[in-house]
């Protein structure tokens, strides 16, 4: 990999960090949704720093152009990451039902003068 | 203010505790008759619910589900509303003993304290749960030590009793997940006296304790991450703000 493209990657990756942090930090973003993100954020740090990893994942499982395998494992991660949100996003609409059927029933029963 | 004139609200976070929430009221009616308890009923899958209106239980039943961090916080609301002075977390699963509130409102008193843990390992005496889970919290207590400079035993414990100021704070702002931990350093960053007490604490005697391997992992993870961006947060030092 070339030297200028490893810092500007790792710069990059650090600046998105500090960006998600500050988010945490102003209380504006939840830790348990960013933590994948910071998981993945350190991830490419650290692949930056030792591109060797990447070809001996690759060798490992048999891929053999290693910027293959680079895409092969982005695209499954934003797979994952879009599939738990999905499910996510279930969950809270169920939510969101059950208290607004929640405060209708305790409406009617307030107004019937129970 | 005299023991006698505060007004002391226990809180009880139940989640699926049919079988053992009777046994934690009983314990509260024959050691702590002076607290008023509230459950807080987190959306329970069991027949929790049923049993509370059956007995006659002071109980919030949640709508839906909101973890053990939205179900204190409901309980840290009820307790700012009306105006409560002292507010006492006890585990709804029967592992906290209510003989040691008092003994945790005289040192809170006594010793001019905002919040007060009941800790398993100060003596170690009672269930001590295992080496794992003691080792987990000992890199938490460190890294609580790290960044807010107080030394905290037990920073996993549930048993922990508060004062006016923190029951506001809380009421505004409580971690969802796994709190405990986390709301120790908010608290002492905030400028308030935080100590430990020893007490003993049982094993669950019935349902599961929902922790595995991955949990513990992802546990880890979370929570030393959660502690360490809280003391990047701005500190609260003037406390008339919040009181």
């Amino acid at each position: 990999m070339d030297i200028k493209l490893q810092i500007f990657i790792i710069i990059s990756c650090i600046l998105y960090l500090v960006f998600i942090i500050n988010m945490i930090r102003k209380e504006k973003l939840d830790l348990r949704y960013a933590l994948v993100w910071i998981l993945v954020d350190i991830a490419i740090i650290i692949l930056c720093v030792f591109p060797k990893i990447i070809d001996f994942i690759a060798g490992l499982i048999g891929i053999a152009t290693p910027v293959n395998m680079v895409f092969f494992f982005g695209i499954v991660f934003q797979i994952i990451i879009v599939f738990s949100l999905t499910r996510e996003q279930s969950q809270n609409a169920k939510k969101i039902k059950e208290l607004a059927q929640r405060i209708a029933l305790l409406e009617n029963e307030k107004n019937s003068g129970r | 203010m005299k023991q006698e004139q505060m007004k002391k609200l226990i809180i009880i976070p139940a989640y699926n505790e049919a079988k053992n929430i009777k046994k934690v009221i009983n314990n509260i009616n024959d050691f702590a008759s002076d607290f008023d308890y509230v459950i807080i009923n987190d959306c329970s899958t069991d027949n929790t619910k049923e049993i509370c209106n059956k007995e006659n239980f002071h109980v919030i039943n949640l709508p839906t589900n909101l973890g053990i961090g939205g179900g204190m916080q409901t309980g840290y609301i009820y307790a700012h509303e009306n105006n409560y002075d002292i507010a006492v977390q006890l585990d709804g699963d029967g592992q906290h003993n209510a003989k040691y509130l008092n003994t945790m409102l005289d040192f809170l008193i006594n010793e001019n304290l905002d919040m007060v843990i009941g800790s398993r390992y100060i003596e170690g005496r009672g269930f001590q749960s295992t080496y794992m889970r003691r080792f987990g919290g000992s890199i938490l207590s460190l890294i609580i030590k790290f960044v807010s400079g107080t030394k905290i035993k037990d920073p996993t414990s549930g048993l922990r009793m508060v004062t006016r100021p923190i029951i506001k704070c809380f009421s505004k702002y409580y971690p969802q997940d796994y709190p405990e931990p986390e709301s120790i350093v908010n608290i002492v960053r905030m400028g308030y006296k935080v100590k430990e007490i020893p007490v003993e604490m049982l094993e669950r005697e019935e349902g599961v304790s929902s922790i595995n391997i991955f949990k513990s992992i992802y546990y880890m993870i979370k929570v030393s991450l959660a502690i360490l961006i809280d003391a990047l947060k701005p500190k609260k030092e003037d406390k008339s703000l919040w009181i």
